[in-house]
C-alpha cells in the first residue's frame, strides 16, 4: 500500500523573472514500511520535496496523497492536525526546545492532542530503545549530539505516525553515532511498521535504504534499489505512474 | 563607523524607527512637561508682581542715600545692580476710624507698585489728596473728583483716583498728597525707598552688597516676599547644614527636608525633571537594547573581520547619537508645540495662586471681584481679567538639561551594550541566539501539564531581565495611573474643602461686618429678609465674637511661632497681641468664636479630626467644637487636648466696651468666662472673620476658632446678632437678580460688605478640572510610552524565539492552540503584574502618596480612596495590554511559512 504519493508535482519559488523551479514533474510513490533515502547534490530539491511530503509547503502544480488524503484538499487546521497525528520530522539540527527536559521534548507533539493522555510507558519504551531513558531529566544543552538525535527521534516517533520524515538526520554527527542513528531509524521503522523517507548526501547511508531516490535539478533521475529486495520494489513501489 | 551605523540604521528600518519613535516620544513629554512648569512659574511671578508690585526690597532712605544713588546711577560694581528704584514719604498718619498714611510718591512709585492716576490728577497743593476707590469706600466718600473729604478733621479736595491696589486690607488705607501737604509732625513721617535689582542674579546677595555699601543694619530691609519668594529674596540654606539639622535636631524630620528643598531649591521642579529624565532614558535605552541583541551575530561577524569592539561601540554610539540629535529637538518641537498651543488652558496646572490651601488663601480672595456695598466693582476689577499673563516660555533649562544628560548616558548606554555582549565568545554569537538551559529537573508530562504552555512560558521568562522589564513596565504604567487617580480623586476632596474653609469659597455670596466695633452686626431681620429671596437655596447664617482661650503654659509647644506673630505692631497696639502671658503659669490666645446653624454644623462633618459633631449633643452638653492648629508639615494638635477635655475661654460681656477689654487686659467683671468641653476637634472652620476683628496681623486668624451653635452662643456670650452670612444661589437661578437683591437687604447694615465669589468659585474649579485633565493626560501619555516599550519588549521576546515555534508548529500544533499558549503567556504577564501593581501600590505608593499629600502638598483630609471600578480597569487593561502585545507578534508568525522560519 502506497503511503506517500507525489502526482505531476511542480514547485516554483519566486515570481517573473526572479522564478525558481524547485521540483518539476515529479510523481513518485512510497510505499508502507518502506525506508528510502532522498540523494542529490545541493540545491537540487530533496528538502524541498520532504517539506512537501510533510505538508509544510504546498506544491505549486500536482496532487499529494499521504495515506491515501489529498492533503492539499485539507483546510490548514485539518492539515496540521493530519500532520501531528501521522507524520514525524526529524532535523538536522535536532530543533530540541532547549527549556524542556528530554522526557518533555519526546512527550511534547502528544500534548497537542486535547484530552490525548500521554502514554507514559510507551514513552519509556521509546526513551529505553534508544539508549536516553537515563537522560531523561537533562536538558538537550546537556546533551552530546548524537543523544540529541536520539531524542530527536524519540520526539517524532512519539505520536506513532505512519511516515517518518528525516532531513538530514545524520548531517551534524561523528561517523560512529551515524552509524548508531540510522541503525536505530532502521529498527523503528521494522518495529513500529513506519516509512521511513530520509534526505541525506551520505551515498554510503543511502547504500543501507530499501530504496534510493536520486533527485537532480528538481527531477528524479533515478531509483536505485537495494539488493534483494529490488525486484519487490520495482513491481509494487517506486517511480510509477500515480 | 560613521557609514557603517548609517547603513545599519536604513538596513533595519523597523529598529531604528522604535529608537527614533522612544526619542521623540520621551523628549515630547520631557520637555513639554518641564516648560510646562517652568511657565507656570513665571506666570506665578508675574502675578505676583502685579499683586505684590514690582519691587523687590524697601528701605528706610537715609540721607545722602539717594543723592548717591542718582549720582553712580542705577549701576553699581559693589554687587548689586538697581533696575530701578522708587521714593516714597509718609508724611503723617491717621489711626481712626482706620490706619490711615499720608504718601508723597515719585512717578517709579507709581509705576512699580501700579498706583497711577485713573482719573483726575496728582494732588499738589497742601489740600489736595488723591486715593483709590477702596480706601474711598471705607472711609464713607459717596462723591467724586472734587468733592471735599473730611480727615481727621480737615478738609481735602479730591483730585484724583488712584488704581487699587491687588491686595487690600483695612490696615492698608493710603492717602496720596503733593510735596506742599503738611504733616502732623507726630513723628511718623519717613522717606522710603522702594530697590528693584536685577533679577538675573541673586537678590539676596544684591540686598546684602546694598546693605554694606549704605551701612544698612541687617534685617532693616522690608522684603516684598510675594514676588522675591521665587527670585531668591533670601539666602538659602546650605542643603548640608538642611540635612544636619534634620538629622540633629528633635523638631527636624525627613519633612523638614523636603519641605525645606522645595521652598529654598524649587525641589518639586528638580525632582520631575529628574525623574522624566530617568524615565526617557529607561525607555530609549531599552528600546535600543532589543535592537542591538537583534544584530548580535552581526557585530560578532564583524569582530571576526577583525573590527575592534571599542569601534564596534563607536558605530552603536554614533548610531544612536544620529537618531538622538535628530528626534530630540523633533520631540521637542512637539512637546513644546502641543503643550504651547494648550497652555492657555492648561495655565491654572501648576499655578500655585490657583491652588487651594491656607497659604494661596489670600492670594486667591485677593482675586476676588468685589463687589463693595453702595459702590459695585468700583474697588476691584476682575482680577483674573487684568492678571499679567508672561505666556508659555519654553524651558531651555529642562530640554540643554535633558539633552547633555541623555547624550552622554546614551553614549554609556551603547558602551554597556557591547560589554554586555562579551558573555558569549564570538563563535556563540555569531550561531545566533545561543540558550544554555538549566532548569529544574521536573517533568512536566507526567504532571499532566501543557507542555506547549510551559516552551512558550518558559521563553517568555527565559531572559528575567527582560521579563522583569516587561512586568515593570506594565507596573509603571498602572501605578502612576492608580497614583494620579488616588491623587486626583483627593485633589477634588481637597479643593472642595479648602474651597469652603480656606478660601472661604463655599458659598457664591457672602455678606459680612468690615468692623472693629462688636457692636456692628447684622441684625436677625436681615438675616431673616435674605432667606426670603427667591433663588436662593442654602444661607447660612454664623455669629461671630473675638474672644481669649486660656491655656496651661507647658500645653503651649509653638511659643517661637507665637513670638514671630506676637511681632505686629498694630495688632500689639489694638488686641494686645494674639498670645500673651497671663502671668499665672497660663497664656491667653486670641480665638475666633463662632456659632454655626444645622447646615453648617453638617458640613462641618467633613472636616473632623477626632470625637463627633452632633449639634443636639452640642446643645445638650453645652460642648464645643475646637479647630486644631495645623503646623508646617501637616500635623493637627489643640494642645494635646481631646473631645472630652474641657477649655477655657473668655469673651467682652459688653458690645460697647473700652479698648482694654478688647485687648484682655480689663476686669474680671468685663468678661463672660466659660469652660466647655470639647467635643470635636476639626481641621478648620468653615465661616471665618478673615481677620481678627478686622485687623489683619495674624496670618493665621481666620484658623484659630471656637464653634458651638447659634443658640448656645446667644446663651453663652450673649450674641443675639449674625456676624457672617453666606449664601449660594439656586441652580439656574439669575444670579444678577439675587445679588442684587442681597445687596439691597443688606443696604441699611452698617459696614456691612457683600461679596459675590461666583466668578471665583468658577475659576477654582476650572483650575480643578485643568488639573484633572491634565495629571489624567500626562498619566495616560507615559502609559502610552510604556505600552510602547512593552511592545517592543514582547515582540522581541516572541520574535527571537520563531524557529522553535515553527517546529512546534511543524510538529503539529494547530494555528487556533499556537495562539492561546502565546495568548496565556500574556495574560501570565497581565496577572503577574497586576499583583506586582497591587503590592506596590499598597505596600509602598499608597504610604508614600499619603505622605505627600498629607505633609508636603497638605491636603486637607484624604477621604477618596481610588473607585473600584477604576483599579478594576487597570487590572483588566493591564491583562488586555499584556495579551495584544504577545498576539501580535503571534499572529505575523501563525502567518509565516514554517519552513522559513525553521530555517528549512
Amino acid at each position: 500500500m502506497n503511503i506517500l504519493q507525489f502526482c505531476h508535482i511542480e514547485k516554483i519559488y519566486g515570481t517573473k523573472d526572479n522564478q525558481v523551479r524547485a521540483l518539476h514533474d515529479i510523481n513518485l510513490c512510497v510505499k508502507e514500511g518502506e525506508f528510502a533515502a532522498i540523494v542529490g547534490t545541493s540545491g537540487s530539491g530533496k528538502s524541498t520535496l520532504l517539506n512537501l511530503a510533510g505538508g509544510l509547503d504546498t506544491p505549486t502544480k500536482g496532487k499529494i496523497f499521504v495515506k491515501g488524503k489529498e492533503i492539499e484538499a485539507l483546510t490548514r487546521k485539518e492539515l496540521t492536525i493530519f500532520r501531528r497525528r501521522n507524520i514525524g520530522f526529524v532535523f538536522q539540527n535536532y530543533s530540541l526546545m532547549p527549556v524542556l527536559n528530554v522526557y518533555d521534548n519526546v512527550a511534547l507533539p502528544v500534548t497537542f492532542d486535547r484530552g490525548r493522555q500521554v502514554n507514559h510507558k510507551y514513552i519509556e519504551e521509546l526513551l529505553r530503545e534508544l539508549g536516553i531513558w537515563e537522560k531523561r531529566k537533562k536538558y538537550p544543552g546537556e546533551l552530546s549530539g548524537g543523544q540529541q538525535q536520539r531524542v530527536a527521534i524519540a520526539r517524532a516517533l512519539a505520536n506513532k505516525p505512519a511516515l517518518l520524515l528525516a532531513d538530514e538526520p545524520t548531517g551534524n554527527l561523528d561517523s560512529v553515532t551515524t552509524v548508531e542513528v540510522i541503525g536505530l531509524l532502521k529498527e523503528s521503522c521494522r518495529r513500529y511498521s513506519q516509512t521511513i523517507l530520509m534526505v541525506t548526501h551520505n551515498e554510503a547511508i543511502a547504500q543501507t535504504c530499501d530504496r534510493i531516490i536520486h533527485i537532480e535539478d528538481g527531477q528524479v533521475m533515478e531509483r536505485g534499489l537495494r539488493n534483494q529486495a529490488s525486484s519487490y520494489l520495482s513491481e509494487e513501489g517506486g517511480d510509477g505512474a500515480c | 563607523m560613521l557609514k557603517l551605523a548609517y547603513q545599519y540604521m536604513r538596513y533595519y528600518k523597523s529598529q531604528t524607527f522604535a529608537i527614533f519613535a522612544s526619542i521623540v516620544l520621551t523628549a515630547a513629554l520631557l520637555s513639554g512637561i518641564g516648560s510646562l512648569m517652568y511657565s507656570s512659574r513665571i506666570n506665578d511671578v508675574e502675578n505676583s508682581r502685579m499683586i505684590y508690585g514690582d519691587w523687590h526690597y524697601c528701605v528706610e532712605s537715609e540721607a545722602g542715600m539717594e543723592a548717591a544713588l542718582a549720582e553712580s546711577g542705577t549701576k553699581d560694581d559693589a554687587g548689586f545692580r538697581l533696575e530701578q528704584y522708587a521714593k516714597a514719604k509718609v508724611m503723617g498718619e491717621l489711626s481712626a476710624p482706620y490706619q490711615v498714611q499720608f504718601l508723597h510718591v515719585d512717578d517709579a512709585y507709581r509705576k512699580m507698585l501700579w498706583r497711577g492716576i485713573t482719573e483726575g490728577r496728582e494732588p499738589e497743593t497742601a489740600d489736595e489728596i488723591a486715593a483709590d476707590s477702596y480706601t474711598l469706600v471705607n472711609l464713607g466718600f459717596e462723591g467724586g473728583v472734587g468733592d471735599t473729604l473730611n480727615l481727621g478733621g480737615k478738609n481735602y479736595i479730591l483730585t484724583g483716583i488712584v488704581k487699587s491696589k491687588w491686595s487690600s486690607g483695612a490696615d492698608e488705607m493710603e492717602i496720596f498728597v503733593g510735596k506742599e501737604f503738611e504733616g502732623k509732625g507726630n513723628g511718623t513721617e519717613k522717606s522710603l525707598l522702594y530697590l528693584k535689582f536685577d533679577e538675573g542674579e541673586k537678590l539676596y546677595k544684591q540686598l546684602e552688597a546694598f546693605q554694606e555699601r549704605f551701612r544698612i543694619p541687617g534685617g532693616a530691609a522690608e522684603a516684598n516676599d510675594g514676588l522675591t519668594m521665587y527670585l531668591g529674596g533670601e539666602r538659602p540654606d546650605s542643603i548640608y547644614h538642611i540635612i544636619k539639622f534634620a538629622l540633629t535636631d528633635e523638631r527636624g524630620n525627613f519633612t523638614y527636608i523636603i519641605l525645606k528643598l522645595q521652598s529654598e531649591y524649587n525641589l518639586a521642579f528638580y525632582a520631575m525633571a529628574a525623574v522624566l529624565i530617568l524615565f526617557s532614558l529607561f525607555v530609549i535605552y531599552s528600546v535600543f537594547n532589543i535592537s542591538v541583541s537583534k544584530r548580535k551575530a552581526e557585530y560578532a561577524v564583524l569582530q571576526t573581520l577583525g573590527i575592534s569592539e571599542g569601534a564596534v561601540g563607536g558605530t552603536l554610539v554614533l548610531e544612536l547619537w544620529m537618531l538622538f540629535c535628530a528626534g530630540y529637538p523633533l520631540g521637542c518641537l512637539l512637546g513644546n508645540g502641543v503643550l504651547g498651543l494648550s497652555y492657555q488652558w492648561l495655565r491654572g496646572v501648576f499655578g500655585s495662586k490657583a491652588m487651594g490651601g491656607g497659604k494661596t488663601a489670600a492670594s486667591i480672595t485677593d482675586r476676588i471681584a468685589v463687589q463693595e456695598n453702595g459702590l459695585e466693582g468700583a474697588a476691584q476689577g476682575t482680577a483674573l481679567e487684568t492678571a499679567r499673563a508672561a505666556g508659555f516660555q519654553v524651558s531651555w533649562g529642562v530640554m540643554c538639561a535633558g539633552f547633555v544628560v541623555l547624550f552622554f548616558a546614551l553614549a554609556a548606554a551603547g558602551f554597556l551594550t557591547v560589554r554586555a555582549m562579551r558573555r558569549y565568545t564570538l563563535r556563540e554569537a555569531m550561531g545566533g541566539d545561543v540558550l544554555f538551559f538549566r532548569g529544574r529537573r521536573k517533568i512536566y508530562s507526567r504532571r499532566g501539564a501543557d507542555l506547549a504552555n510551559v516552551v512558550v512560558r518558559k521563553f517568555m521568562f527565559l531572559s528575567k531581565k527582560r521579563a522583569m522589564g516587561i512586568i515593570l513596565s506594565l507596573s509603571v504604567g498602572g501605578c502612576i495611573f492608580l497614583c494620579t487617580t488616588y491623587m486626583v480623586e483627593n485633589l477634588k476632596v481637597h479643593a472642595e474643602m479648602s474651597l469652603k474653609s480656606d478660601d472661604g469659597l463655599g458659598s457664591e455670596y457672602r455678606i459680612s461686618v468690615r468692623s472693629d466695633n462688636l457692636e456692628d452686626t447684622i441684625p436677625k431681620s436681615a438675616v431673616e429678609e435674605t432667606r426670603a429671596i427667591p433663588g436662593l437655596s442654602e444661607v447660612y447664617a454664623s455669629k461671630y465674637i473675638l474672644g481669649e482661650v486660656s491655656i496651661e503654659k507647658d500645653q503651649l509647644t509653638w511659643e517661637e511661632y507665637f513670638d514671630e506673630q506676637n511681632k505686629d505692631s498694630y495688632f500689639m497696639e489694638q488686641y494686645g497681641g494674639i498670645c500673651v502671658d497671663k502671668g499665672d503659669e497660663r497664656y491667653g490666645i486670641k480665638y475666633g468664636i463662632y456659632g454655626y446653624d444645622t447646615g453648617m454644623l453638617e458640613e462641618l462633618k467633613d472636616f473632623l479630626l477626632e470625637g463627633e459633631i452632633e449639634e443636639k449633643d452640642l446643645v445638650k452638653g453645652n460642648k464645643i467644637i475646637a479647630v486644631a492648629n495645623m503646623d508646617g508639615q501637616g500635623n493637627y494638635d489643640f494642645y494635646g487636648l481631646h473631645p472630652g477635655d474641657a477649655v477655657t475661654f473668655r469673651v467682652p460681656k459688653e458690645k460697647n466696651c473700652p479698648p482694654e477689654v478688647l485687648k484682655f487686659e480689663g476686669r474680671k467683671a468685663d468678661y463672660i468666662e466659660k469652660e466647655l468641653t470639647i467635643a470635636a476637634i476639626v481641621s478648620r472652620p468653615l465661616a471665618k472673620e478673615d481677620n481678627f476683628l478686622c485687623v489683619n496681623g495674624w496670618e493665621n486668624s481666620s484658623i484659630q476658632s471656637l464653634i458651638m451653635t447659634n443658640g448656645q452662643m446667644e446663651e453663652n456670650c450673649g450674641i443675639a446678632d449674625y456676624s457672617i452670612v453666606n449664601a449660594s444661589p439656586e441652580y439656574g437661578a439669575d444670579t444678577g437678580k439675587v445679588s442684587a437683591q442681597l445687596l439691597k437687604a443688606v443696604k441699611d447694615v452698617p459696614k456691612a460688605v457683600f461679596r459675590d465669589y461666583a466668578a471665583a468659585i468658577e475659576t477654582q474649579k476650572n483650575y480643578l478640572g485643568q488639573q484633572q485633565l491634565f495629571f489624567t493626560g500626562i498619566a495616560v501619555i507615559l502609559l502610552v510610552i510604556s505600552l510602547f516599550h512593552i511592545m517592543n519588549s514582547m515582540n522581541y521576546s516572541i520574535l527571537a524565539r520563531r524557529r522553535e515555534y515553527g517546529i512546534i508548529r511543524a510538529m503539529g500544533i494547530t494555528d487556533a492552540g499556537f495562539g492561546r499558549m502565546i495568548l496565556w503567556t500574556g495574560i501570565l504577564y497581565g496577572i503577574l503584574a497586576d499583583v506586582l501593581i497591587f503590592m506596590i501600590y499598597h505596600l509602598a505608593l499608597r504610604r508614600v502618596m499619603d505622605y505627600y499629600m498629607l505633609h508636603v502638598v497638605q491636603f486637607l483630609h484624604l477621604t477618596a480612596g481610588i473607585p473600584a471600578g477604576v483599579f478594576a480597569m487597570v487590572m483588566v487593561m493591564n491583562v488586555v495590554i499584556a495579551a495584544a502585545a504577545v498576539m501580535v507578534p503571534a499572529a505575523r508568525i501563525a502567518a509565516g511559512d514554517i519552513v522559513r522560519e525553521i530555517g528549512g
